[in-house]
């Protein structure tokens, strides 16, 4: 730098402006679009979040109540009942709901799913029964 | 010369619909076929022909897709787009509905009975395979719902001696399922058609599967298991399904099903094309590459797709096809010499 002319660093600004300019640019727009990102993923997050934790929830809450009525009912037909509500919340409660980067979220997501859809048939109940009044029907 | 595959006679099974399915009894003296009529016949020899023994109605709503006899023969499960399964009953007089099973969420695909009668699998639109147990009262319970595929389960079939279920599907993989601990998982899933597996069928040992798909290509499949000397990779105690064989530029459209002899060894596909066509394995081939040569073709062996193909289980031989020309074929198979 010392050795350029003054002059020639005159032009040199001139000169690279545009390139200047564009990086100064690129630079803001990425963290504008980081911080838009971060909140929308947020949004998402959540959003999406609840929605799993109010279905598995609601499966968990519907298992508890009937593993509750049946307690005392232990012949062969209803332990066959009790063994799949207790499998059921026995894969609830290991589902890890603190850790949204488990890498098998999904697919433990859809066993329960499966064994919730199982819990229903062997209790002969219509597994789109309704919940409230809010919400047509448990479609999640 | 003569042909390897002859028409014995053909009979207008589901007029004015779709036949979809056939399935012969155990002791080979019935064929149930299914349509888009909702009905359910069975069919008897009657001299040269076949004839109509008994119409089982008013059991579905819609389309019937699928009919599966128990190992016993006493059973027949048909599986409905009406989102149902009916399981019908021999009785002196034909067949009853005892029991419709409820539960997937719409069109069932499939239906299969496990050798041992005590299981029977189910597979439909909703992306699930469930899985049923019979107990002694006839009562029918869900033992498992799987959801390991991402689409539609087209197929569900059963090992021939073990209780391992297969299931083809729309996300272009076969999964195999067996029981771990009180509860069924997904323990192999079989990745290679690049697009809907229609259907697969096991080998008389079970040892080898055969798949037939949408990208016009059947897939021969081989069982190896852990520590085997062909060092065939597996992960853990499950054995791993590798394919050993790619039948591919025989057929010009989507092959809708594969039958697999147990009798012969003989390898028949239901084609798009309207074709059925016949498979044998040469007697030499390398069992890790074995090879497979065209035996047989009837180009236009019906007028619209072949949805079916079905081979009798005590006569070698004797096949028969449905189609969406709403017709039965039967067929008398002869492998050529030059074979």
């Amino acid at each position: 730098m010392a050795a350029a002319s003054p002059c020639s660093d005159m032009f040199d600004e001139i000169v690279m402006a545009e390139e200047r300019f564009h990086g100064e640019g690129y630079q803001e727009g990425y963290a504008e679009g980081s911080h838009v990102g971060v909140v929308e993923g947020r949004r998402y997050g959540s959003l999406h979040g609840a929605k799993i934790g109010s279905e598995i929830g609601s499966y968990l809450g519907f298992a508890l109540t009937w593993q509750c009525l049946l307690q005392n009912c232990t012949d062969e037909k209803n332990s066959k009942k009790i063994r799949a509500l207790d499998s059921l919340i026995g894969m609830i409660q290991k589902f890890p709901y603190e850790d949204p980067t488990y890498d098998k979220l999904q697919e433990d997501l859809e066993k329960i799913r499966g064994k919730f859809k199982q819990v229903c048939s062997v209790l002969n109940i219509q597994s789109d029964f309704r919940i409230g009044t809010e919400r047509p029907s448990l479609t999640f | 010369m003569k042909e390897a595959l002859e028409l014995v006679c053909r009979v207008p099974a589901h007029p004015d619909s779709r036949c979809w399915f056939l399935a012969w009894s155990p002791g080979g003296g019935l064929l149930a076929s299914c349509g888009g009529d909702r009905l359910v016949r069975l069919w008897g020899r009657e001299g040269p022909g076949w004839s109509c023994r008994a119409v089982l109605g008013e059991g579905h709503q819609r389309t019937v897709r699928r009919v599966a006899w128990s190992p016993c023969g006493s059973y027949l499960a048909s599986a409905s787009f009406d989102a149902t399964t009916c399981i019908w009953k021999k009785q002196e007089d034909g067949f009853e509905c005892v029991t419709t099973l409820e539960g997937h969420e719409n069109e069932v695909k499939s239906v299969a009975w496990a050798p041992s009668g005590t299981l029977l699998a189910t597979c439909s639109r909703d992306k699930s395979v469930w899985v049923w147990e019979v107990d002694e009262e006839e009562e029918y319970e869900c033992v498992s719902v799987l959801n390991s595929h991402t689409q539609d389960v087209k197929h569900v079939v059963w090992h021939p001696n073990q209780e391992l279920l297969a299931s083809a599907s729309y996300d272009d993989t076969v999964k195999l399922y067996h029981e771990e601990e009180d509860d069924w998982v997904c323990c192999a899933t079989l990745e290679g058609h690049e697009s809907t597996v229609w259907s697969v069928a096991f080998d008389r040992s079970g040892e080898r599967l055969a798949s037939c798909s949408d990208d016009k290509t059947v897939r021969i499949w081989r069982r190896y298991k852990p520590g085997n000397e062909e060092g065939v990779a597996c992960s853990g105690t499950d054995p791993t399904w590798k394919c050993v064989c790619n039948l591919s530029g025989y057929h010009s459209r989507t092959i809708y099903d594969v039958a697999w002899c147990h009798l012969t060894g003989a390898l028949a596909t239901a084609c798009g094309d309207d074709a059925i066509r016949i498979f044998e394995e040469s007697a030499s081939s390398d069992p890790q590459q074995p090879t497979f040569s065209l035996a047989a073709h009837v180009p236009r062996a019906h007028s619209q797709d072949v949805n079916c193909v079905a081979w009798n289980p005590k006569e070698p031989g004797l096949l028969a096809s449905c189609s969406d020309d709403g017709e039965i074929a039967f067929w008398k198979y002869q492998r050529p010499e030059v074979c």
